[in-house]
């Protein structure tokens, strides 16, 4: 069994608790023990970097030294924006020493930070930790005939030198796990386009217009369903899209799922442990396309290979 | 009738250099930022014409302007800069700055992306995590627009999407301590 320290985040608790638990399930089928941070607390997220230098670095800080308590090396996190900051502050603090010192003192009370754990979204973990192979090996129930577009946004893949994972432009990770989870990825262009993100609230028009973009290229793509890793990709694409609709016109009805949902799924949970009630667009439609044999389907899959191998050549 | 602030020393483009990590001397004006940049319609000015002002020295400007409130830090820009240069981290300086020095854009727009940040992060003073719902009533009120998503919320509330409590912090002693440390440092900047 691997054991692995977990940063569930705030939003674990409520808009993506769904992520939270299929999460537990996936990991469960797939021999890994999640260890939570105690009493961890809020990444920050985009408010205090918006705001102010050292809470940004400060909130991050109390939860890594938290993490160095646990033996673990590394830290598996659920959402994309608490990712991305506790990765931003790790490199952060390694490459300026004087300001991890500043930090750290306003972090008095946990201790010493030694920035001794390495950091990873649980997308991240699932692609090169436990692996394609693996995943395909746990699958009951393909998802065949299922076409989804696999939604990254801002935040998991970039900037390039904070993440280092997979393409700022045009990953394929999360295509390549649910292709071995039996589904289609189509061939999406707005794989890491903003959803408008914490505009959400504050700035709602810009969350409707950008994520609205997305949908539209969703459906485009032939996608029957979008895929994503992040609480507030998750809540813009799927909350909100009601409100899209009306304001284009348009009938878009494509549930957006997290990747460890389907991945449940596949393998074989049952789907009451998988939170669809929560969903605002409703999930049935595009699940009864698994098992349909559609003869379209084997040509989309040949399209984002031949765009992986492009990737590769250059 | 705009001054160019370079008379002699550029110290704004210093601050925001130094503050930024980043150099903003090495744009050479392509505008690959604005056409990546998904906000850039809304900006008073878009990054390309910020870095710009930086160059000139333009102070005032570049703090009023809404660029760097609209910004929303997805690197999209400097991922497809050819001159690599970080313009979310250049944005950020500029904001941080005007911060700082007490500039305050009065458009609606800008004032309700403030108050959204200065709740959030009182949630997080109180709880030591966010508190959704709460923020979301919070931010209703304060900009005194109390059926802003309203129409969503039956569905959202029944459905268990946004949860009415929170699990706040068993120390949530040490994050107001953090905040107080942490707000003492800048001052001292």
């Amino acid at each position: 069994m691997k054991k692995l320290t977990y940063f569930p985040g705030c939003s674990a608790h409520g808009t993506s608790e769904e992520f939270d638990s299929t999460l537990k399930l996936v990991l469960k089928t797939l021999d890994v023990l999640l260890e939570d941070i105690p009493d961890w607390n809020c990444c920050g997220a985009t408010s205090a970097h918006v705001m102010t230098e050292n809470l940004a670095y400060a909130l991050p800080m109390r939860n890594l030294v938290l993490a160095e308590k646990l033996e673990n090396t590394t830290m598996g996190i659920a959402c994309a924006s608490c990712y991305q900051r506790m990765k931003v502050t790790k490199v952060h603090m390694d490459e300026n020493p004087e300001l991890a010192r500043r930090i750290n003192s306003t972090v008095v009370e946990e201790g010493t930070y030694h920035g001794s754990v390495e950091i990873k979204s649980m997308l991240q973990y699932a692609y090169e930790d436990i692996g394609l192979e693996t995943i395909k090996s746990k699958v009951t129930k393909p998802l065949t005939g299922l076409k989804v577009a696999c939604y990254y946004g801002c935040l998991l893949t970039r900037p390039k030198n904070i993440t280092h994972f997979d393409s700022p432009e045009y990953p394929v990770s999360m295509d390549q796990i649910c292709e071995a989870l039996g589904a289609t990825a189509t061939d999406f262009d707005f794989k890491t386009e903003c959803c408008g993100a914490s505009f959400s609230i504050s700035n709602t028009e810009v969350v409707e217009s950008l994520s609205g973009k997305i949908l539209e290229m969703a459906k485009e793509s032939g996608a029957h369903a979008i895929v994503v890793a992040c609480p507030l990709c998750q809540s813009n694409l799927d909350m909100r899209q009601p409100d899209i609709e009306k304001l284009q016109g348009v009938k878009y009805g494509i549930p957006v799922f997290y990747f460890t949902q389907l991945m449940a799924l596949a393998f074989g949970y049952p789907i009451d442990q998988l939170k669809f009630p929560k969903h605002i667009i409703p999930v049935e439609g595009a699940l009864a396309n698994i098992g349909k044999v559609d003869p379209s389907a084997e040509k989309t899959k040949k399209t984002t290979k031949a765009v992986k191998a492009e990737s590769e050549v250059q | 009738m705009i001054t160019l602030g370079t008379q002699g020393k550029n110290t704004f483009l210093e601050a925001v250099n130094e503050k930024s990590g980043a150099n903003v001397l090495e744009c050479y004006q392509c505008g690959k930022c604005v056409g990546t940049c998904p906000v850039s319609q809304y900006m008073d000015f878009p990054p390309r014409e910020i870095m710009q002002m930086i160059k000139l020295g333009l102070k005032n400007e570049s703090y009023m302007a809404n660029s760097h409130w609209f910004c929303l830090t997805c690197s999209a820009c400097s991922g497809r800069c050819p001159r690599e240069i970080d313009i979310p981290a250049v944005m950020e300086a500029v904001r941080h700055l005007a911060i700082e020095e007490n500039y305050l854009n009065t458009s609606t727009k800008v004032k309700e992306i403030r108050k959204f940040h200065e709740i959030f992060l009182s949630m997080i003073k109180r709880y030591g995590r966010n508190y959704e719902l709460r923020m979301m009533a919070e931010f209703n009120i304060r900009t005194r627009n109390l059926f802003k998503d309203m129409h969503l919320a039956p569905k959202a509330l029944l459905k268990g999407k946004i949860p009415l409590g929170v699990k706040p912090l068993k120390s949530a002693k040490a994050i107001r301590r953090m905040y107080a440390i942490a707000e003492k440092l800048e001052k001292k900047k």
